[in-house]
Parts: C-alpha cells; structure tokens; sequence
C-alpha cells in the first residue's frame, strides 16, 4: 500500500488555530524527518483565513489541508469522523495524530472504528521504528506506573493522540511555503444526530489542561476560604489552580480543577503542590510535569519523592511569603 | 504541684547523659527543639511543660544508667513515644528528662511458631501488621492513631480502640515484657507463655501504669491468624436511642462478635459528612453504627454480615450501607475518623473526652450530653466505640467565644458530665489515660482506699518518685 | 424512552496496591485487589438517576475473566437490574478496537436500548476509547465527558458536556452513547437488600458463540494494536529539600525556591 506522509489534525476554536496544533507539529516535524516524508496538516472548520493557515506552514506543515464547512464550526462527533474518513480514503497517509484533548479523545476512537485503524491514547513518545517504519507509540499506563511502546502493524493509518503540553510548540519560520487546499465536503458527511445547543464559557478560570504553570492545593489548606491565598500563587506564577481529588470531593473547588486518576492528566512545564501529600491517584495525574515543586509540611510527605524541589513548612506562611517575593521580583527574573 | 521538688539538670547531668547514650542524642539548650516534646495530642497551654533535656537511648542498659543517674541527682525522668497521647501522660510536668524511645524501633524477632512477636517500644504500631502481612499474621491492637502511635505508648496506656469488641484491649496480647524499673533495675516479667502464674501478675500492673513504673524495652505481643475478609456496614437509625439499643442485640441474637461497632451521633455525622461533602443521607439520620465484620473467609465473612444487618433492619435501621472493598471502607469509615478533624475546623477551643460506662448505659450518657449541650449553649457530638461502651464526647466551643469564656463553662460541663458517669457506674478515661489531664476527677470515680494501694505500689516502686511523676495521681495523700 | 440502560462495567486493579516487579519491570497482578472502575461507578450512578427519574432497566455487562462477576455483582448490589458476561477465550488480548466490537455486539444482542452510559475511562488502560468506540460500531452518536443529563424523552437526551474552556448543551437522538465524568452523581453506597439480591442473581455469561462475531476481528487477531514493549518510567527527580519550621527559616526557603525556579526557567 502507499502511503502518503505523516498527518496532524489540528484544532481550531472559534476560526483561532489552537496553540495545541502547533506542538503537534513538532511532533509531526520530528516523524516526517524520522520517515523521510511528507507532513500536512488537516484542519477542519468554517471561514479559516489564510494567514491562519499559513501559520501551520510556518510552523512546519508541508501541505495544509482546510475541510470547511458551516457545520464543522464546532466540534460534533458525526460530521468530524465522516468528512476525515472521506479524506482518509482518498489520501492514505501513514500517520494520523492528534491531540489528546476532548476533542481528539472523542473523534479519534470513533473514526478508528470506521477505518479499521489502530489507536494509542494520550501518548508522551512518538518515534519511527528503522526497518520497518512504523509508527512506536509510547504512553504510560496503570496511574503512570508503567510505561508501553505500542505499534500496528498491519492497518494504516496508524492513529495516536498526544498528551498536551508533552512537546514545545514548533517555532515559526517566516518564508516557508506550500499548498493551502480547501476542501468542501459532501452534504451527506455533513448530517449530525447530535446539536449544539449552547456553550457556556468558564468565566474567568484559566483552563487546567492548557496552562504551563498548575499551582495544585491539597487537603493540607483545611478549608474552602484557605484556598485564595493558593489562588493568589497561581495568579502571581501566571498559572492555573488545580486541586486533588479530596479538596474538590469536599466541594471547596469544582470538578474541572481536579487532578489525578478520576480527574484530568497534565503536564505543565511547572507543577507547584500546595499542601498536596501526593497520593498514588493524584501523582499519576501529574508525574510527567516537567519541574515539580512542593509544599507541605510533613517532611515525610509522598509528593517530595517525585518532586525536584520541596519547601518543608506551613503553607499558610510559606504562600504567603512566596507570593510576595514574586510580586516583588516581577520583572526582575 | 508548685514547690519545686526536684533538682534542675545540670551541665554536668548533661555531660554524664551525653556519655550514657552518645553526644548527638541528647538535647538541651535549644527551647525551639525541646518544644515539640513540651505536650501530647492534649490541645491547650495549660497541659504543656517544657523538658529540660531529652534524651534518646537505644539499649535498655542505657536507661537502667539513667535511672540511677536520675535517682542519684533527683531528677524527673518522663518517658514518650509518638507523643499521641490524649491525657498528657507523655508530658514532663516536673521538667527534667524526657526519654524518647524513637530510637529503640527495631522488631527483635517473629516466633512463627509460637505466633508470637518480639518488638522494640518504638515501633509504629501500624508497622507490625504491615511487617506481618506476608506471614498471614496480625496483632490485634487497633488504636485510632496506628498510623503513629508506637507500640511502647498503646502498652503504656493500654490502648484500646477500634477493634477491642472482638479482639479486646492492648493488655489481652502483652505476654511479656523486659522492662527498666524507676530505680534502674532490667528485669524481665512474662515470657513466650499463654498460661502463668508465678507469683503477681506484674504485666498487668505495667500495662496501662502510663510510664510511672517502669520503661519497657522489650514487648512480647501475641498475634492472630490474619483476617482473610472483611466487611463494613454503615446503618442509620432514626434515634440514637434506636441505635445503641440494638448495639446488644446483634451479638445476642445473631450469636455474632462483630470486629468493631462504632456509634455516631446526629451532630457527630452531620459535622463529619458536611466537612466531607459526603452524599450519604445523613441529614435524615438520628444516629448511625458503624459495624465490621472480619473472619477467615468470604463466605463467612458474607454470612456474618448479612446476619447482622438483618438484625440492624429488624432494630429499625432504616437502611444498612455494605462495604466490602477498600475504596468503599475508606468511604465509610472516614465519616467517623473525620469527625474529630471536623470539629476541629469548627473550633479550637474543646475538650475530647474519653468517658466508659457498662455498655447499657450508652442511651443515658447519650441523652446526658444532649441535656449539657443545650443547657450551656455548646456542641457536643458524642461518638466511638459503642459495643464496648467507650464514647468519645467532645465539648466544643462556639467558634466566637473566647478562652475566658470557655474555660469556667467547659469545667462545669465536665464536671456534671463526669458526676453523671460516676452514677452510671462509668468511668472517666476508656483508653485515652488518666494522665495528668483528668487527674484531678480521679476522687469522683474511686475511692481513697483503692487510690491509697495505687500510692503504695508507686512508692515501693518508685520510692524516689522519679518516673512520669504527677501522673494519674498525687502521690501526698488527699493533695 | 426506549426500555434500556445499557451500562459497561470494567474489573481493574485498584491503583493503590498495584506493585512492580522491578527486576523484570511488569506488574504484579498476584494479590492485587480488583475492584469496579471508579469510573464507570459514575456511569452506573448517572443510570441508577435515570431510572429512578424515568423509569426503564438498567443492563450491566462486563467483558473479562470469569472472575469479573464480582464486579457485576457490585453494580448490582448498586442497584442494576441484571447483568451479563461476556467471557471467552477467544477475546483474550483484545485491544480497544475488538473490545469495542465485543461489547458493541452483545449490546446489539441485549437490544431495545435508548442509551450506553460508560465511565469517561478506566484507570488501569486509561484509553477513553472504548465508549466511542462502541458508538462508532453502533453506528450512533456519542457525548463524550457528559457531566449532567438535563432531559430524557423517547427520542432526545439533552446533557451538558464539559471541556476545555466551558460546558456545551448537547442533543442527541436516541439511541446513543455517553460517556460521564465524575460531576454526573457520587456513586451511592451498595445497601444490605442490593447485596442479597446481587447474591441470588444470577449473572448470564455470552462467549463469541452467544454472539457470533469474525474470530479474526477479536482477541489478539483482530487488534490492530500490539505491545512490544513494557518498562518502568525513568524517575530522575532528586528533591531538594529546604526547611521552613519556623519564622526565621520561612524567607532563607522562599527565596531559594524562586532561585530555583528562576533557574529552571519556569518564572515569567
């Protein structure tokens, strides 16, 4: 069978390429050059300009391609799946991989089925194998106790969504180009049993999953009203709060904070652990965090043994005091 | 007890305890590394006394020269393990030397065979069953603090806890002990028997004497086969009379000893659930039991539960929660471990009580509290191990008074509290001590004579009173 | 609405006692506890809601050894109508792919159903990918993350789904997935009356002849996907640790956090 390159699905909200796309690229950059093929990206969406699409080039895409269509404006599993599985026919590529968010976590097992494809979830390792050139797929499993390198060998294309935040985005480079090709849908990949009928943006709340600084609180803040000072930490780090299980099952944050096996998997490029001991459920949901600090005042707490830098003491002083030393040093560092 | 009785610890004391034990184990001089062995768990300035020196030995030779240093110089020496007392029994109310037994931790041997092991006073009592799992083994002894207590202070204070309905207390293991008398002697009582007589039984005077008679160096606890099942029920009554008045029946009638049976009031479960956002119906609840069940295998273990939550819902229970995984135990019974951390949050001001009175008396005293509570105006969740009759009351404070108006109040609520138990035929400490916290009720509760042969034993033991002084008693006559 | 919940129930190992050979990097699964997935006990609790609000049956079914009844037992005892196992040797080692199939199948099988409610994913695989994956084999929608069922007729499910940004309001025609979130309802507690007839039920077990599917489209065969490797992650974190026990000590603490958070390069 021939194959026709290495593909990215990226994601748009709202005509906005998201910035997930790009680190996609990165990994698609890394799997061409691996393969010694083509990268393209596929995007799907209504009225996507072309310097937004452009940007994808720049970043690293050698062909882009727009399906675009009224209905594609947000994502709805049915039209997403039939108008890829359209293209897939069509194209053949090798690879397909997108993004492991609630977008690429629907649409990529749903259109697995339909293409007798294999799929890897939430991967943090993407290589080319040498002899035969397929796809390794590396993604921990058990809580993060293990981690498995999956292939497939015999059905293309190969499908993997990636972890966010597990690859720097791919840098720009004025100049590159390549083919823009917009494509129109059949009506009938259009129809959708299911309707949006509303959205209800988080009002202020940066979200957990896109943020590069998580500021976690953990039991250790004792109650509800404790929880502002952690805010104000993760407002002076630029970050997002986020919350073990305990403290969002007491109900003193809401459930999209929560980190950990029944909660969201992240890997920010810095995880700060306030008053977090670190339970097993809670490190799996944060241990590929890139720097890891925390806070807590049991020295013999479980989160400092997988953390690179710990504060043994009470977080109602040591917060407190960092918050301040922050604010001061702004624009200093 | 404020003339100064003892002589303070002096440079040169210091320098005979560093050659005793070693330079790097003795600590003094320092207020800011000598606070933390200043109190117990027991909240509250008053209870707290700063040690003058403290001192960790590894060897019980060590402690015998200690002794007799002590006893030499006349200085007060308190023995400590984890510190999680709940009487200030660990607290050196006289200054002097603290011994900290955090060093002696190891466990000296498991007797298979004889389904015995050997341990050190400063092991963690959790870490025995823990050592213990793959061997099929366990030790019985189920204090609520396991996690950090040691295995020394739950001998020391006879701890009872969680299991004691089925298991019993502390004192029903302790086959043997070596232990370090107040005067620096190391003799060994008991040994690897299930039977013997020779003589008094001075384990049992050792067990719970709080570490007024002796330091134990070595502990010979007896195991049992390790439970291979293990089932909760979490029933809810209407009433707490409801409740308690079935506590008896489910052994009588389904011919059944439960591990544990656990009791919760309606402030005690309401306060818990809504600290824990739990979604159980709690606010339709007057009162639930907590009640485990273990044995050797699934289906006994299935048959006895089902007995007994039968008997709960003919008893009235409205409905009867079943818990036979950890994700679902740790459910249930952290509705009762949090109570205590609930009210905390609520208020730093109160008292935890520890008051056991025959098991049939539980409506009464239940009632009793609710009386209290409402006549002074304060919250007094009423909790704990109902199957063998040992509540643990607490008094809080509302959040807004202050300590000047807490204080005389909380000392006439306890002081009712306790003449009330004394009717009952209760008495005023289950498992937590006497300690030097509830000394002074000791008179509602026995008699001069029976506190006349505690001062005897103590003198001719002691006759320096050099060990844990002024605890659970004054040693001078009516004090 | 049409008669049946079908609800997915996984047996996993519970993460806490989940141990590794270090010498040979696998898992032990030898005495290791197993127990429902935690999430999929918040499908069963968004079912259990639904009946009691709308009527109708719930069906669990599970696809594992002969050992997973125990966890059927437990929806059961939860309050599930009845359960089914689907258990052969021939879908050993099946990936999401085939196990897709296989549950898409026997929920064919069951049949009359308006809606699959699944757990959002299961903690040992931690793949998500199933629940989609039976819809796409159903050929019917799927509501991925569904943290509230508003509405329930004969034809529509109106639920609200939470993502990245904000919660949308979907609709769906019936029959159709989701997969729910821990915000659709803490599971209740098993009761003493759900335990004894979970007891006496009995559990129906499917094997691929009961649902006649390719042999080379399950188990290992019919899985796209192979493992070729397992290993443990590499932790190269070494902690250094400051002490702030006091107040002299707080600042000296802080400031070398932020020294080292600087030189990480993590501060704005």
């Amino acid at each position: 069978m021939k194959a026709s390159g290495i593909w990215i699905l990226a994601e748009q909200k709202g005509g906005k390429i998201a910035d997930v796309s790009f680190e996609l690229l990165t990994r698609g950059i890394k799997l061409s050059e691996e393969r010694g093929c083509e990268l393209a990206a596929v995007i799907l969406g209504k009225d996507l300009s072309d310097a937004d699409l452009q940007e994808l080039i720049d970043r690293g895409a050698d062909r882009v391609i727009c399906i675009e269509a009224e209905q594609l404006d947000h994502f709805l599993v049915e039209p997403y799946s039939n108008c890829l599985l359209e293209l897939l026919g069509e194209e053949r590529p090798e690879v397909l991989i997108a993004a492991a968010t609630s977008t690429g976590r629907t649409l990529m097992p749903y259109l697995a089925i339909q293409a007798n494809a294999g799929l890897t979830a939430d991967c943090t390792e993407l290589s080319i194998e040498k002899d035969t050139g397929n796809l390794l797929q590396t993604r921990p499993a058990i809580g993060g106790n293990i981690m498995a390198t999956i292939k497939t060998p015999e059905h293309r294309p190969q499908m993997a969504t990636v972890r966010p935040r597990s690859a720097p985005p791919a840098t720009r480079h004025k100049g590159r180009s390549g083919p823009i090709e917009r494509f129109k849908p059949s009506e009938g990949s259009l129809g959708s049993r299911v309707k949006r009928l509303s959205f209800l943006p988080d009002a202020d709340e940066k979200p957990l999953g896109d943020a590069g600084v998580v500021v976690a609180v953990g039991k250790g803040i004792k109650k509800a009203e404790n929880i502002a000072i952690v805010k104000e930490l993760a407002d002076a780090l630029g970050g997002a709060l986020g919350a073990t299980r305990e403290v969002v099952d007491r109900g003193w944050l809401s459930y999209p904070h929560q980190i950990g096996l029944s909660g969201q998997t992240i890997s920010p490029k810095l995880y700060v652990g306030v008053g977090v001991s670190g339970t097993i459920q809670h490190l799996a949901g944060m241990q590929t965090s890139e720097v890891i600090v925390a806070i807590n005042n049991d020295p013999e707490a479980q989160i400092f043994k997988i953390a690179d830098f710990g504060v043994v003491g009470n977080l109602f002083d040591v917060v407190p005091a960092m918050v301040e030393k922050l604010k001061a040093g702004r624009g200093m560092v | 007890m404020t003339d100064r009785t003892y002589s303070p610890v002096t440079n040169e004391i210091l320098q005979e305890l560093k050659a005793i034990v070693g330079e790097r184990y003795v600590i003094a001089g320092d207020d800011d590394k000598l606070e933390p062995y200043s109190h117990d768990e027991v909240k509250g300035e008053q209870y707290a006394h700063m040690p003058e020196c403290v001192v960790r030995p590894r060897k019980a030779e060590e402690i015998a020269e200690i002794m007799k240093l002590a006893n030499r110089e006349h200085v007060a020496v308190t023995p400590r393990g984890a510190g999680s007392g709940m009487s200030g029994g660990a607290v050196p109310i006289e200054g002097g030397i603290v011994l900290l037994m955090d060093r002696m931790n190891d466990i000296v041997e498991l007797d298979k065979e004889n389904m015995m092991i050997t341990v050190e006073p400063g092991v963690v009592a959790n870490d025995i069953n823990e050592y213990l799992a793959e061997y099929d083994l366990f030790y019985a002894g189920y204090p609520m603090s396991l996690e950090t207590c040691f295995i020394g202070g739950n001998v020391a204070e006879n701890a009872g806890g969680g299991k004691a309905v089925k298991y019993g207390v502390t004192s029903r293991y302790v086959l043997g002990l070596e232990v370090v008398t107040p005067t620096g002697e190391i003799v060994e009582l008991g040994g690897k028997l299930i039977k013997d007589v020779t003589g008094y039984n001075m384990i049992q005077l050792m067990v719970g004497s709080e570490g007024t008679l002796g330091v134990f160096t070595k502990i010979v606890l007896k195991l049992m086969p390790l439970p291979k099942s293990q089932v909760d029920l979490l029933c809810l009554f209407d009433s707490a009379e409801q409740a308690i008045e079935c506590v008896p029946q489910i052994m009588t009638r389904s011919g059944i000893i439960p591990t544990a049976i656990e009791f919760m009031d309606r402030t005690a479960v309401r306060a818990a659930c809504e600290y824990l956002n739990e979604s159980i119906p709690y606010e339709q609840a007057g009162a639930m039991l907590l009640i485990t069940v273990d044995g050797p295998s699934e289906e006994q273990v299935e048959h006895d539960y089902m007995q007994i939550g039968d008997q709960c819902m003919e008893a009235g229970a409205s409905e009867v929660y079943v818990a036979d995984n950890s994700t679902t135990s740790e459910r249930v019974w952290k509705v009762r471990r949090n109570i205590g951390e609930a009210y905390n949050v609520i208020s730093k001001r109160q008292c935890a009580e520890d008051i056991v009175v025959p098991p049939a008396c539980i409506p009464a005293i239940v009632g009793k509290l609710g009386e209290l509570s409402e006549k002074y105006d304060v919250m007094m969740p009423c909790f704990g191990h109902a199957g063998d009759g040992n509540l643990h009351a607490r008094i809080v404070s509302p959040p807004e008074w202050s300590d000047e108006q807490w204080e005389p109040v909380a000392e006439k609520i306890l002081n009712e509290l306790y003449k009330f138990t004394a009717q009952c035929g209760g008495r005023i400490s289950g498992e937590h001590g006497i300690g030097h916290k509830r000394k002074k009720y000791m008179s509602y509760f026995v008699s001069e004579g029976y506190l006349d042969m505690l001062r005897a034993v103590k003198r001719g033991m002691d006759p320096n009173n050099i060990l844990n002084p002024g605890k659970i008693f004054d040693l001078q006559g009516k004090a | 609405m049409a008669n049946k919940i079908v609800v997915p129930i996984k047996q996993v190992p519970e993460t806490k006692s989940v141990k590794m050979d270090e010498k040979t990097g696998t898992v032990i699964r030898e005495g290791v506890d197993s127990i429902v997935n935690p999430l999929d006990l918040y499908a069963i609790e968004a079912a259990l809601r639904l009946r009691d609000r709308y009527g109708g049956e719930i069906v669990g079914i599970s696809m594992g050894p002969k050992k997973s009844v125990k966890a059927l037992k437990e929806a059961v005892s939860m309050g599930v109508d009845s359960a089914i196992l689907l258990s052969d040797r021939a879908f050993a080692g099946s990936d999401t792919w085939a196990t897709s199939l296989i549950l898409a199948s026997a929920i064919r099988k069951i049949g009359d159903f308006g809606l699959v409610v699944c757990g959002e994913r299961a903690t040992d695989g931690d793949t998500g990918q199933v629940g989609p994956g039976i819809a796409s084999f159903l050929g019917i929608p799927a509501l991925t993350y569904v943290s509230r069922i508003q509405d329930l007729s004969d034809k529509l499910c109106r639920a609200e789904r939470l993502i990245e940004d904000g919660r949308e309001i979907l609709e769906t025609s019936l029959p159709a997935v989701l997969t729910v979130i821990k915000e659709a309802g803490e599971p209740r507690l098993p009761t003493l009356r759900g335990k004894k007839r979970a007891k006496d039920l009995d559990v129906q077990i499917w094997g691929n002849d009961e649902l006649g599917i390719d042999p080379d489209k399950i188990g290992l065969k019919g899985s796209p996907t192979r493992v070729v490797k397992i290993y443990r992650p590499k932790v190269a974190r070494k902690c250094t640790i400051a002490e702030a026990k006091d107040e002299a000590s707080v600042g000296p603490a802080v400031d070398r956090m932020c020294g080292f958070l600087a030189d990480k390069g993590v501060l704005q």
